[in-house]
């Protein structure tokens, strides 16, 4: 059954992206109808493997005795199940989004076909307990992303964009491969069980290697200090696509990454440092650039960098635990804020905050969901973000070095005033400009509607979370609490009416702007430098522009001359026949 | 000079010409020329392998096949390259060359 449901979850994706290539443009509504019912099918089989987790691997397809490529192994534990779960679910309702959003685009099949590659990757990269395959589905996830972000490849800035993500992701994805062949020339196997088993038998100083490693590669992908600056160019996709990239797939997989390794790497010197240092000085610098950004898409990104920030924290400090918990409700309020932007862009056709406003009496079913996603994000009682965000917050009070935890309590009021700020551009105040808006469409208020629900609900589960986790990951340690215990715990604890004073500080300081004008006129300087990223713009433009003119350069060996080609053949051989008696 | 060793020279030696052929020609039928003696060379390798390791017929009837498919390969091979002389005036590999700017 198990089998089954794992097939199903990774295959029904892919197998939808080819059913909507066999359909072909002509037939945009087959299109649309296939993709949903694949997609939704998907997320169906992942719930359907609650049940069934466990840490023992399902799958276990032997490639030969003696190859060098391990197993291709499936372990459905709950670590696993849940990120497929939140890929497979959030994923689906990006897609019915799509519906509308999508609706009379000439390119449709390219447009689904990468998506649902993009939801079936993601679900085998949660799911598979082999480093060799976790490092192939990261990859194939690094290609949609870029696909996907140059979607509109007639627009040079979108194919930039594109760009500029493959390559800062790939270069990560050198740490990961790093990583697992180390792994593998150490240990002899692929598996991830196995590698968490022996990880304390293996040399310091190798595990330190690994362990920076996987470091780099989850920075890279999770758009974190010093890489965050992939994601808002990133902005240039559809809507639909960024909600995917930033709540469902794509950005996770780094967090889950950290959150995996984790019992094997706490014990190296200096990592879990680096690891606070990593999420700290993300959420810090993005936090304050979400501040002063007028793009609405890339006020969100900037929030996306600054919440994974709080779950990199979170691990370094030693609450795996909270960051899942963040992960999910941050993949469900954050995917609620993209949806609703989306439609907001949809119906004024432009991305400028300063040019909408007032746009709440025109669209009252975006602005109620919007609002409550921004709630959420913001960290306002009962919704879910304000409970995982305490989580995170208490671990670090009860765990982390202290002047870690004084610098997240300043990103949490940063974080409500930018929330403030943005719900209210959009949708309060007068308008600014004489923009022509309508109410979401049937497909986008379905989408909108549940993942506000959501947001309201998913808090609820804290506990089967806890017990799914506790039951199936033998080498993590958790102390179990059931929801109510994790309610108890959160309002008796004295951190968490701080954090609330904070935040309403941050809301306070967004209503009283105008009298703190005279602070905010000497702070322009800062502000300037927060649009230009704080000048790490600048590194990873030079990281990409040195990977292109070196392609640039190598392109003189692509002369599509026989007698070189044959040549090169030759000097390969020769090469590897060297190797080989070098080696004996 | 023992039969195996005689077939190793063999091969090496129709490989060498063969991949010396393809380096330093730009003549189209040379190309096929050069690609006909570097399959010899490894039909004799595999007649020699099949030998070696006591599976004879194997190597044989892999041999028969590896003639079979050399034959069509030269044929369409040199019926392509009449073609290409006949609609561009010339058999030069590298004036044929779009990749080059």
């Amino acid at each position: 059954m198990i089998q089954a449901l794992i097939l199903l979850t990774i295959g029904l994706p892919w197998l939808g992206g080819l059913a909507v290539w066999v359909t072909t443009n002509q037939h945009p509504r087959a299109q649309h109808t296939f993709a949903v019912l694949f997609a939704v099918a998907a997320g169906l089989a992942a719930l359907l493997m609650l049940p069934y987790a466990s840490a023992t691997p399902a799958i276990v397809i032997p490639l030969g005795a003696q190859s060098v490529f391990g197993d291709l192994t499936f372990t459905p534990d709950g670590m696993s199940v849940f990120l497929a779960i939140i890929a497979t679910v959030v994923g689906s309702l990006a897609v019915v989004f799509s519906v509308n959003y999508m609706h009379g685009d000439k390119q449709l099949g390219r447009y689904y076909e990468l998506v649902l590659l993009f939801i079936g990757a993601m679900a085998g990269l949660a799911l598979t307990g082999s480093l060799l395959f976790l490092f192939v589905f990261w990859e194939i996830t690094a290609f949609c992303s870029f696909a996907l972000i140059a979607f509109n490849n007639d627009d040079p800035k979108a194919v930039a964009g594109g760009i500029k993500a493959l390559i800062i992701t790939s270069l990560g994805g050198v740490g990961l491969l790093m990583g697992a062949l180390i792994i593998y020339a150490n240990t002899g196997s692929y598996q991830i069980a196995d590698f968490l088993a022996k990880a304390g038998t293996l040399p310091k100083d190798i595990l330190a290697l690994i362990a920076f490693g996987f470091l780099i590669a989850a920075a890279a992908k999770s758009a974190q200090f010093p890489f965050q600056t992939w994601l808002p160019d990133a902005m240039e996709a559809p809507t639909p696509v960024s909600a995917l990239i930033h709540a469902a797939t794509m950005v996770n997989a780094g967090v889950y990454l950290l959150a995996r390794f984790y019992p094997a790497f706490k014990d190296v010197p200096g990592w879990t440092t680096a690891v606070i240092c990593v999420g700290l000085l993300s959420a810090l610098l993005a936090g304050f650039m979400a501040i002063v950004a007028n793009d609405l898409k890339r006020a969100l990104a900037y929030s996306t960098v600054s919440q994974l920030g709080f779950m990199v924290y979170a691990i370094g400090v030693g609450g795996v635990y909270a960051s899942q918990f963040h992960l999910l409700s941050h993949a469900i309020f954050k995917a609620l804020l993209f949806l609703g932007a989306g439609a907001v862009i949809h119906a004024v056709g432009t991305r400028d905050m300063r040019l909408m406003g007032g746009l709440g009496k025109k669209m009252p079913f975006v602005r109620t969901t919007f609002v409550i996603g921004a709630l959420a994000l913001a960290g306002i009682p009962i919704l879910n973000g304000f409970w995982s965000k305490e989580l995170i917050l208490e671990a670090g009070a009860d765990k982390g070095p202290l002047w870690a935890y004084l610098l997240m309590l300043l990103c949490v009021g940063m974080t409500a005033v930018y929330t403030f700020r943005m719900v209210y551009l959009v949708f309060f105040g007068e308008p600014r400009s004489q923009l022509h808006a309508h109410d979401a469409q049937t497909a986008m208020k379905v989408s909108l509607g549940l993942l506000a629900f959501g947001s309201l609900t998913t808090w609820l589960l804290a506990g089967p979370l806890y017990e799914l986790l506790t039951s199936t990951l033998p080498f993590h340690k958790f102390t179990e609490l059931t929801t109510v215990e994790m309610v108890q715990e959160v309002i008796t604890s004295p951190a968490t009416y701080l954090v609330l004073v904070i935040i309403a500080i941050g809301a306070l300081g967004w209503w009283m702007r105008d009298r703190l004008a005279g602070i905010t006129q000497h702070l322009q300087g800062l502000g300037r430098a927060g649009i230009n990223s704080f000048g790490f713009e600048a590194i990873n433009r030079g990281v990409v522009r040195v990977t292109q003119d070196s392609a640039e350069a190598l392109r003189v060996t692509q002369t599509g001359l026989l007698s070189w080609n044959v040549a090169g053949i030759a000097v390969g051989l020769i090469v590897v026949l060297v190797i080989l008696a070098w080696g004996k | 000079m023992t039969a195996l060793q005689v077939a190793v020279v063999g091969v090496l030696g129709l490989i060498g010409i063969g991949v010396y052929g393809l380096l330093i020609t730009r003549n189209l039928i040379k190309v096929v020329v050069a690609l006909q003696i570097l399959g010899k060379g490894a039909l004799l390798a595999l007649v020699a392998a099949g030998a070696v390791s006591g599976k004879i017929n194997l190597g044989q009837s892999l041999a028969v096949v590896v003639i079979v498919v050399d034959t069509v390969v030269a044929v369409v091979a040199l019926a392509m390259a009449l073609q290409v002389k006949r609609r561009l005036g010339t058999l030069d590999v590298k004036e044929l060359s779009t990749l080059k700017k």
